[in-house]
């Protein structure tokens, strides 16, 4: 194609907008909402995930070793555990730390502690965190397999929790986003059909003088991927302020993240260029596939 | 040159078909000038829709069908090359079809940018074919400011503009008054004076009785008369 075809084309496709401004305004806007949310629903999954990331570092998996092992095997038994894969980290907790720790929680039960006297009648204990809480069961299995191991208090429920809130987020993320992508799908195509309905005639006169399919789809490719990448972009800065916004709101209610185990959200200004190139992205290609779909089915040499 | 041997167009099947032409041969010549005549429904507009390739003609069984266009064999013809063949051919409309929110130079230009001309030929060629046609002083004119006869002329300008080897004029002169009629088709056959075959579709008798040609008469989809008037 000639450099002055392109750049007709591309008037062609910039006219286009401007002669069916309703609709283009009204497929921009919707456009502009849809990654709007597509770029909220990411972002507010990624910090689910995060948090659940941040959660997962606080889990805690108790040992207790039977009394009939000695201090040397204790020590091997340490090492064994700091030598598994999954086992971020390891503490020792001795039984008379146990002791002291609930006799300071038990404060009202003295008689009972007296009565005790100053020998614990607790287990020596290892404490261990996971590092992939989704292979817990199996790191599990390999410890219980060791000698002289009574017990091991693993926080069970509170794993399958978060396994079902991942599940959850990402069976929730992928349908809103397959929702959102064929929505946008569906406005670029009407627009698509409305443009093409507007220039009936002009297409008909390009048909009849020669115009190859190619010629005749090229403003409507251009009209579409100017749109996708300015609702791209628009979308973008709405998502840099707005997301700012939220964090900003959001970080006055520290008390209850913390106890929520929650210790910050993502900073955007990290990955703001990759939300941009990203919308952008989805948006020009969005809008340009479903234009060409379109045009596929109306316009026909 | 335009040749149709055997050819016959079906719309619909079984009860419901109707036979728009039936058994049609023709031979136009390059540089011939034609008109095309018949009443309503009697298969003229079928004839153009198949010389355009919009539509196809009916496979016959032993093979003797065959419609070659300006060197185009349009039974083998692929639809990727059919803007080739559409190329060679200008057309002209009852309705004269210009793009109303272009002025009279944009829509003559039109044909050229559609098809990917040069843009050094756009602006050398356009003004070139508009000053043809007698519309210098209209060049850079919105076409609703101009007469039905003059808008047929720039439709007229427009099917010239990319020296095609056929013109075909669809009913051109339907929508205008008699003596502007008469201008518009003297102004067909003085394009054909320069060597352009020009097919005239119409149902106006009179009009070729008055400029007189080769009259192919269409009658219920099969030539009823071809001859010199």
């Amino acid at each position: 194609m000639r450099i002055n075809s392109a750049a007709y084309l591309f008037k062609q496709g910039i006219r286009n907008i401007w002669n069916n401004r309703i609709m283009s305004l009204a497929s921009f806007c919707i456009m502009t909402v849809s990654l709007l949310i597509v770029g909220f629903a990411v972002l507010f999954f990624a910090n689910i995930n995060t948090f659940i990331g941040n959660v997962e570092d606080k889990n805690e998996v108790i040992i207790f070793i039977s009394d009939d092992a000695g201090e040397e095997y204790i020590t091997e038994l340490g090492e064994k555990l700091k030598s598994m894969d999954n086992v971020s980290s390891v503490s020792f907790y001795s039984k008379e730390e146990a002791f002291e720790d609930i006799k300071k929680d038990m404060t009202d039960a003295e008689d009972i502690f007296s009565y005790l006297g100053d020998e614990s009648p607790l287990p020596d204990a290892y404490r261990i965190r996971i590092a992939d809480i989704e292979k817990m069961s199996s790191t599990l299995m390999m410890i219980n397999s060791l000698d002289h191991i009574e017990k091991v208090k693993a926080p069970y429920d509170f794993v399958s929790i978060l396994r079902g809130l991942k599940t959850i987020t990402t069976i929730v993320a992928g349908i809103i986003l397959t929702a959102l992508v064929l929505v946008s799908f569906v406005i670029i195509s009407n627009t698509t059909r409305a443009s093409v309905d507007m220039r009936k005639r002009e297409i008909s006169i390009m048909k009849y003088v020669g115009a190859t399919n190619f010629f005749i789809k090229v403003p409507f490719f251009v009209e579409g991927l100017v749109m996708g990448i300015c609702a791209g972009a628009v979308a973008a800065l709405f998502t840099f302020l707005g997301y700012d916004s939220i964090v900003e709101l959001l970080s006055s209610e520290t008390v209850l993240f913390n106890a929520m185990g929650i210790s910050g959200f993502i900073p955007i200004e990290g990955f703001i260029g990759y939300i941009t190139v990203g919308y952008i992205a989805v948006g020009a290609v969005i809008s340009a596939v479903g234009t060409v779909l379109s045009t596929r089915k109306y316009v026909r040499v | 040159m335009v040749e149709l041997r055997n050819v016959s167009v079906t719309y619909g099947s079984g009860a419901n078909a109707v036979h728009a032409l039936n058994n049609v041969s023709l031979k136009i010549n390059d540089g011939e000038f034609t008109f095309v005549v018949g009443e309503s429904g009697a298969g003229k507009s079928t004839l153009i829709k198949l010389l355009i390739r919009e539509i196809s003609a009916d496979e016959s069984k032993d093979g003797s069908t065959a419609i070659n266009v300006n060197g185009f064999d349009l039974l083998r013809l692929r639809q990727k090359d059919v803007p080739k063949l559409r190329r060679t051919i200008g057309f002209v409309f009852q309705d004269y079809k210009l793009i109303n929110n272009l002025n009279v130079y944009d829509n003559v230009a039109f044909v050229l940018r559609s098809i990917d001309a040069p843009a050094r030929y756009i602006r050398k060629r356009v003004p070139q074919v508009i000053g043809l046609l007698g519309l210098q002083k209209k060049i850079n004119c919105m076409t609703d400011d101009l007469s039905g006869g003059e808008q047929q002329r720039v439709a007229i300008a427009r099917a010239l503009v990319n020296n095609p080897q056929l013109i075909i004029a669809d009913e051109p002169t339907g929508n205008l008054d008699p003596r502007t009629s008469a201008e518009i088709v003297k102004l067909l056959k003085e394009i054909n004076d320069r060597g352009t075959t020009v097919m005239i579709v119409t149902h106006e008798h009179g009009l070729v009785k008055h400029i007189g040609g080769r009259v192919i008469n269409i009658r219920k989809g099969e030539i009823s008369h071809d001859m010199h008037i």
